[in-house]
């Protein structure tokens, strides 16, 4: 079943004469993990505030079409019911601790207090979800002592502990370390694994090959690949529009027009690439 | 780097247990008997009897003495010399010294003003030190105080160590690229801009992602807060309060009847 | 110009040693990639070559001038140095005279900064923005503009702290181009990055940090075929590395040429 329905979506910001996102019609079905590719500009992060709201009501600006998420549409709610049902989390750490609170088991606990949880909710929902993200031992420290992948991993808990039912990231890794990132990817493996509903835009093609049930390629606003990762990330297109690709895709296609790579499909993990170099 | 702004001491103590607001109200208390009592000795007994007293109960002893040396009383010193010495006010000329000639009085005015200074910064720096800024403010915001004002003042807290860090960070980049800010006073003011300037945008940009970032939590949720952490206000809260209030009013009134 | 470093040690003031005793030589005209986790003290070392940090111990040396003798506004006319985010660097009210004001400062006449300028700008592929003000274009061409404002000092050194971090791929061409560009020039480059696939492919030389100290240092396709050394300062292989290992190729591979070649010598081979 789709939890998210986009219809001819488009939008402007305010007192910008082109539209960001134009003509976007996009469904998500539950449970489903969407990666979403797109060269900076491309729209990414449009797309990334409309789903979880944000686009039009913290940015206001013009929107037509339709936008459906969680059960919700857009037009006749509030921010308010949509952060309850869909969470955000986005490319700089640091930016998204709320500086409200001393302690990263009060950061997490944040939002829980804005939206009225009893306290006697609050402790086992905030211990769960650390555990799902592997923060418990972070519980007492300040939240601006940690490293970049420690603040995402708290940043992320923050919004699980929310409990929504679909989770919107945008470049959650791009401003991380390669530890850093690889602990906010097992975070977000996890989480998918578990059946949540997760868009993740992302410019590290490997990783989302690996482990995405689904890609989709913005360019200038517009979505112009839909399918799965394999056929997606191996595309011709890709190249043409100033994608990034895998190094892998890369060499194949060389070494396929030298007559050195015989599949018909490019690879885009090492494991494809091994097995098609092979035969 | 970590809480760099917030004195508070976390240790068990009576004081460390009293609802902040109790807290508050006693180091205001202290504050406005000692600016309103008409008698010159009342900061003096407020610190043997009250000040003192409430550091050894929260066992900040050591941290007031510490604040005592070298900020309390350097800054009282200052004020005394520069009162006594430059607001002469009528009366027995202790001494002449060009166009210096501090009287009895003003020495002795000088020397009641700073007492009261002395008191003043030590009630707050005790309730500062037992007092997390936390706890205030959750406290605050439970009695009626918008979240939002609370929001600013424990941010403002956190963020400001932050933006020292970020304004060295500019200065370094500047300085690479070749911008004098160690030579003249000229050269000096003309760098205020290229310094400044990343601060101010850079913030901009900050602030956005921020009001995102609390937001996608629920900030401005319509619903009735609660709080992670249960602030205890007991009778003997409310005694206290109750007790200091009647302490400040009986002052202002022998203030008003015996001038 | 060349830079040589003689067993620098250095401490923060809070007492936390940040490097450990590095003696390092980079030539003229090199091209240097520094890579290792974050906290190994990468951003430490290459901010005392142009002085914002001096040595604890020990002493740098830029083209013959002790760091230590001058201010960093003097040896900013010999090392260049593009900080990581370009919102902590630019304020002007347009991309022109945000590019002109580090030429500026280092007191070239009033000519050659045009020159410097017009040239720093078309290598950055900024020409048509030059009137644009910094903060109404994208964080991508921001980082552009960061860049362009160190170019245009026309410094011998030029220090690069992360430049590909949040970029996307058009981006990180460009930001090779440049790099491509100023290496015909025979500038001295250093490039402190996390991006391993784009260090192997436009660097010659890469030096591995770990906890304060040189790991590895060498010729890049050595220094990146080592996986378990590199794997204690949480460093990866290059794709095109990992790939030929797993094939069992000859050599250390680092670009899709020498893949390409290899894997044709081995096909033939097996033939």
């Amino acid at each position: 079943m789709a939890i998210v329905n986009l219809q001819n979506v488009t939008y402007r910001y305010p007192l910008t004469d082109e539209s960001v996102l134009k003509n976007i019609n996009l469904q998500v079905d539950e449970g489903e993990f969407l990666a979403v590719i797109g060269p900076n500009g491309s729209g990414k992060s449009t797309l990334c505030y409309t789903l979880a709201g944000f686009v039009p009501h913290f940015f206001k600006g013009e929107i037509s079409g339709s936008v459906e998420v969680a059960g919700l549409e857009s037009s006749a709610s509030t921010l308010d019911e949509w952060v309850m049902n869909v969470g955000l989390a986005f490319q700089n750490p640091f930016n998204q601790i709320s500086g409200a609170k001393f302690t990263v088991f009060e950061e997490i606990a944040f939002g829980l207090e804005n939206i009225g949880v009893p306290r006697e909710e609050m402790k086992p929902r905030v211990e769960d979800a650390m555990k799902l993200t592997g923060i418990t031992d972070l519980a007492d420290r300040s939240p601006y002592s940690l490293s970049g992948g420690q603040q995402q991993r708290v940043a992320l808990t923050s919004i699980l502990v929310m409990q929504p039912k679909v989770l919107v990231l945008d470049e959650p890794t791009s401003q991380l370390d390669p530890i850093g990132t690889r602990e906010v990817f097992g975070v977000i493996r996890t989480l998918a694994e578990k059946g949540m509903t997760v868009i993740l835009a992302e410019h590290k093609v490997e990783w989302i090959a690996n482990f995405a049930d689904r890609v989709i390629a913005l360019h200038e606003g517009q979505i112009i690949l839909d399918g799965l990762p394999g056929e997606v990330l191996t595309s011709d297109i890709l190249l043409e529009k100033g994608f990034g690709i895998s190094r892998y895709t890369s060499v194949a296609r060389k070494a396929r027009a030298i007559g050195l790579w015989k599949n018909s499909n490019l690879p885009v993990t090492l494991d494809e690439a091994v097995d098609g170099f092979k035969r | 780097m970590q809480e760099r702004l917030s004195f508070y001491k976390k240790r068990e103590s009576a004081v460390h247990r009293l609802n902040p607001l109790s807290k508050l109200t006693l180091a205001l208390g202290i504050v406005f008997v000692s600016f309103l009592s008409p008698y010159y000795w009342t900061p003096h007994l407020l610190i043997l009897f009250a000040v003192i007293p409430l550091s050894l109960l929260g066992k900040v002893l050591r941290e007031y003495i510490n604040a005592m040396l070298r900020l309390i009383l350097p800054t009282a010193g200052f004020l005394f010399i520069m009162q006594a010495l430059f607001q002469p006010l009528e009366g027995v000329e202790l001494f002449r010294f060009g166009f210096l000639h501090p009287t009895q009085e003003s020495v002795l005015f000088a020397f009641a003003n700073a007492t009261r200074i002395v008191v003043m910064v030590s009630s707050f720096t005790i309730f500062l030190l037992t007092t997390h800024p936390n706890e205030l403010m959750t406290d605050l915001t439970r009695r009626g105080l918008p979240g939002q004002f609370a929001y600013v003042i424990i941010s403002t807290l956190q963020i400001i160590p932050q933006m020292q860090a970020k304004a060295q960070t500019i200065i370094a980049a500047q300085r690479s690229r070749g911008l004098d800010t160690e030579s003249t006073f000229f050269k000096r003011a003309g760098s205020l801009i290229p310094l400044v300037g990343p601060l101010v945008f850079g913030s901009l940009v900050e602030v956005e992602e921020r009001a995102i970032a609390i937001e996608a939590r629920g900030f401005t949720s319509t619903r009735v807060k609660t709080s992670l952490n249960s602030i205890p206000d007991t009778n003997k809260d409310k005694l206290i309060r109750w007790s200091l209030i009647v302490i400040i009013i009986v002052t202002l009134a022998s203030r008003i009847w015996l001038s | 110009m060349k830079i040589e470093i003689r067993d620098l040690e250095f401490s923060y003031p809070a007492g936390i040693q940040a490097l450990r005793g590095i003696t390092l030589t980079i030539g003229s005209g090199e091209q240097v990639a520094i890579v290792g986790q974050n906290g190994a003290g990468k951003t430490t070392l290459v901010r005392h070559f142009n002085g914002l940090l001096q040595p604890t111990s020990g002493e740098i040396q830029i083209g013959g001038w002790d760091t230590r003798k001058y201010s960093v506004a003097k040896l900013a006319s010999r090392i260049g140095y593009v900080f990581q985010n370009p919102d902590e660097q630019l304020f002007s009210r347009d991309v022109k005279t945000e590019v002109a004001f580090g030429p500026k400062n280092l007191g070239y006449p009033n000519e050659q900064v045009e020159i410097l300028v017009h040239e720093a700008l078309e290598m950055t592929e900024l020409s048509d923005k030059t009137e644009m003000n910094p903060y109404d274009l994208s964080p991508t061409w921001r980082k552009m503009v960061a860049i362009a404002s160190i170019i245009s000092m026309d410094t011998p050194i030029v220090i690069f702290d992360e430049p590909t971090t949040g970029q996307d791929a058009a981006n990180i061409a460009r930001i090779a181009n440049v790099i491509k560009v100023l290496r015909e020039r025979g500038k001295t480059l250093i490039t402190i990055t996390h991006d391993i696939d784009f260090c192997a492919e436009n660097f010659e030389r890469v030096i591995a940090m770990s906890q304060g100290k040189i790991l590895l240092d060498g010729k890049a396709n050595e220094v990146l075929g080592q996986e378990d050394r590199l794997a204690t300062t949480y460093v990866d292989p290059p794709q095109l590395t990992r790939l030929a290992t797993r094939l069992e190729l000859n050599d250390t591979i680092i670009r899709e040429d020498m893949f390409l070649t290899e894997l044709h010598k081995k096909l033939t081979r097996t033939l």
